[in-house]
């Protein structure tokens, strides 16, 4: 596609990415903020370690809905996810939890995950359950049962301080500038997150299988006339989405150091958040990441503002994400979805 | 789906319901409980006595209004997820619409009878606004609903809560509350002399459930909505605006929400607190409203039903170690089986029960 097919094709996206650099560059000048003060390097690593829960469900999920089935449970995942990195932590390490542990709490935690994402899987693909309500559902069950295992685990819905995973300083490189801090001397995590970013893309877009994944979700007959089994390749979409989304929440426990049960849970909210930043990364997983990466960013604000002496209430500057979606969705809201999401498939045979 | 019959759709409910209750019975078992005992105590929570069934109907009463809300979305193939943020900043219109005129208008029962009403504008006014905002980036900037609308009850709790930490906080307050509606601005308390509780609320609750009902099933308004909802080429065909009629639906539905923000504001609460602690109504509502088949009339057992649970709910919490939190676990598996009706067919079939097929 050339660059000007391109420009003709998304000038509503284009005229809004434009209407928001000129606000940012409006607000800098108008009142004076200090840009440079507020995009410091400690403020992107900040930034990409927030970004990383968000990146890989918006990965799975990305996966999902390439397939044909919209997973909106992603949010529930990422609770069971985080709960239950958390109380394995502590069962494994016995009440006080080290580095190692934390490896171990997360990979007990997408053991888990992949045992209920197959649940679910069924639940949508095998009995064909309303995938919007399904979903939600279980947002609600991990809003009811993540909290329950903190509460029968520490007697309160919130952990007691555990442990969070130290930074991973690579010898040499760490000492570039600028990308030596942001990329190799943080925390291992955010490498993790960036590769799988990576070997999602090439996988979906270099591989048969990642071909056959589009094909479920653009065109099931002519995947199935090819003698591949959409509902086996739909399985694997939706239990990888699901597995990616627990992973998130052990993630963001593993940073975090500790679990938060009570309002919306720790996760608040971020599982949704990676539904529209792979909607607004155009069901690509590099853009999704990308996109990740700017909610990231607004969550990561509050610390900058704070810095530079601009002081706006916690209360509100927690709430930019959420308007950052709204904004989103306003601007970028016509993605266009592969055609058969939603949508059950019954084999001829 | 095929529409379903009405003693399919029963069936199904039921048996949701209680499967949910079978596995809530068994993690109880299973976490080392005593699963008669928890049984007993949620029976006892629910309809134990005088002061347990009070305590019911005032949890009834908000779920009965809050699923009739989501109802009106749902039945329009509009998924409001947002019908809590809307309960919420209609409350709080109530209450600040209530303390700001109350100086203005007489003291007694005019006076409250006045305010009442002004509160209850301001309620449905705010939650009907706060609804149709994302319905018109739905319909002229295809922004997905239920993200829009999850967003925004994050935007409203948040916003609230610093509104009644900082500007409308109530003079001299320690905590973060506005100020209390005068006294003689309440419902009066008839057959139940229960604090927090009043017939009359009940009575709202049920009134507002008729009118959807006829609005929904007999008005042309109603029938643009659910035809839309159901068959947008068709709708747009016989000259229906789609864009209009989402924007309508949600406004109507926030409306509603906004109606039960002004009774939990009035009845219950007598001010307004951060609404991060005031319990979620909203999204419960959704299960109340699926359980129902998004049918209003549906919603009077379905909201019952959940009032008992909740209202279970914190008798466990004070009389019993079984954490409360499993009983918005059991909440989860409820709406989450209700999606699956396919399980229960299949089960039926292959067990004999409800032998013929559709």
């Amino acid at each position: 596609m050339s660059l000007a097919e391109y420009a003709g094709e998304n000038r509503i996206r284009i005229a809004g990415i434009v209407a928001v650099v000129g606000v940012a560059v409006l607000a800098t000048v108008a009142m004076d903020l200090p840009i440079i003060d507020i995009v410091t390097i400690g403020f992107v690593e900040r930034s990409l370690q927030a970004a990383t829960p968000i990146a890989l469900t918006a990965i799975g999920g990305l996966y999902a809905e390439k397939s044909g089935v919209f997973n909106i449970g992603v949010e529930g995942f990422m609770i069971f996810g985080a709960a239950t990195a958390a109380t394995m932590m502590w069962i494994i390490s016995g009440g006080s939890p080290g580095q190692s542990d934390i490896w171990l709490a997360i990979l007990a935690s997408v053991l888990i995950s992949l045992a209920f994402a197959i649940v679910f899987a069924v639940l949508l693909i095998r009995y064909e359950a309303d995938q919007i309500v399904a979903g939600l559902a279980l947002w609600f069950i991990g809003l009811g049962f993540g909290p329950f295992m903190a509460v029968l685990v520490w007697d309160s819905r919130n952990s007691p301080s555990l442990e969070s995973i130290n930074d991973l300083t690579v010898p040499v490189l760490a000492d570039i500038p600028v990308l030596g801090p942001i990329f190799f001397d943080t925390s291992p995590l955010v490498l993790v997150t960036a590769f799988l970013a990576v070997a999602a893309w090439a996988f979906l877009n270099d591989t048969k299988y990642g071909y056959w994944i589009q094909a479920a979700g653009e065109n099931p007959e002519a995947l199935d006339t090819a003698g591949i089994s959409v509902t086996r390749v739909r399985y694997a979409a939706v239990i990888f989405s699901g597995v990616m989304a627990g992973l998130a929440g052990a993630v963001l426990l593993a940073q975090a150091g500790s679990f938060t049960g009570t309002g919306e849970t720790m996760v608040s909210g971020r599982g949704w958040i990676g539904i529209v930043a792979y909607l607004f990364g155009n069901y690509n997983p590099i853009g999704a990441a990308v996109a990740a990466l700017v909610f990231g960013g607004l969550d990561m604000l509050q610390i900058q503002l704070q810095t530079v002496g601009i002081s706006v209430p916690n209360r509100l500057v927690n709430l930019f994400p959420y308007a950052g979606v709204v904004i989103v969705l306003t601007v970028w809201g016509s993605t266009r979805t592969p055609s058969a999401v939603g949508e059950p498939y019954e084999s001829e045979e | 789906m095929a529409r379903a019959s009405v003693v399919e759709r029963l069936a199904i409910a039921t048996a949701s319901t209680a499967l949910a209750l079978l596995i809530g019975v068994t993690i109880v078992a299973a976490a080392g409980y005593d699963p008669v005992r928890f049984i007993t105590s949620l029976i006892e929570g629910a309809v134990g006595g005088r002061s347990a069934i009070a305590r019911t109907l005032r949890f009834s009463t908000l779920f009965i209004l809050t699923g009739v809300a989501v109802a009106v979305a749902f039945r329009a193939g509009v998924f409001n997820i947002g019908v809590q943020g809307q309960f919420v900043v209609g409350g709080f219109a109530t209450v600040m619409s209530i303390v700001w005129t109350a100086p203005l208008l007489p003291d007694g029962v005019i006076g409250g009878v006045g305010l009442l009403l002004i509160g209850f504008v301001a309620g449905a006014g705010a939650g009907g606004a706060y609804g149709a905002l994302p319905g018109a980036l739905k319909a002229y900037a295809d922004a997905n609903v239920i993200i829009t609308t999850i967003m925004l009850n994050f935007i409203a709790t948040g916003f609230v809560g610093w509104l009644v930490q900082n500007p409308f906080r109530g003079e001299g307050n320690a905590a973060p509350n506005t100020e209390r509606i005068p006294e003689y601005v309440s419902f009066p308390s008839i057959v139940f002399d229960s604090p927090g509780f009043s017939i009359v609320g009940l009575a709202i609750a049920l009134a507002t459930v008729a009118i959807i009902f006829v609005v929904m099933e007999r008005s042309r308004f109603g029938y643009d909505m659910v035809t839309s909802g159901h068959q947008e080429s068709a709708a747009t065909y016989s000259g229906v605006g789609a864009k209009r009629t989402v924007v309508l639906t949600m406004a109507l539905s926030g409306m509603v929400a906004g109606i039960a923000g002004a009774v939990f504001a009035i009845m219950i609460q007598g001010y307004y607190t951060d609404p991060s602690g005031i319990g979620t109504y909203g999204f419960d509502a959704i299960a109340v409203s699926l359980l129902a088949a998004n049918n209003p009339l549906g919603i009077v057992p379905a909201g019952l039903l959940f009032g008992g649970l909740d209202s279970a709910g914190s008798h466990i919490g004070i009389y019993s170690d079984v954490p409360v939190q499993l009983i918005d676990g059991v909440i989860g598996l409820v709406i989450l089986f209700v999606a699956v009706p396919e399980l229960f067919r299949m089960a039926a079939e292959r067990t004999g029960l409800g032998g013929e097929s559709r």
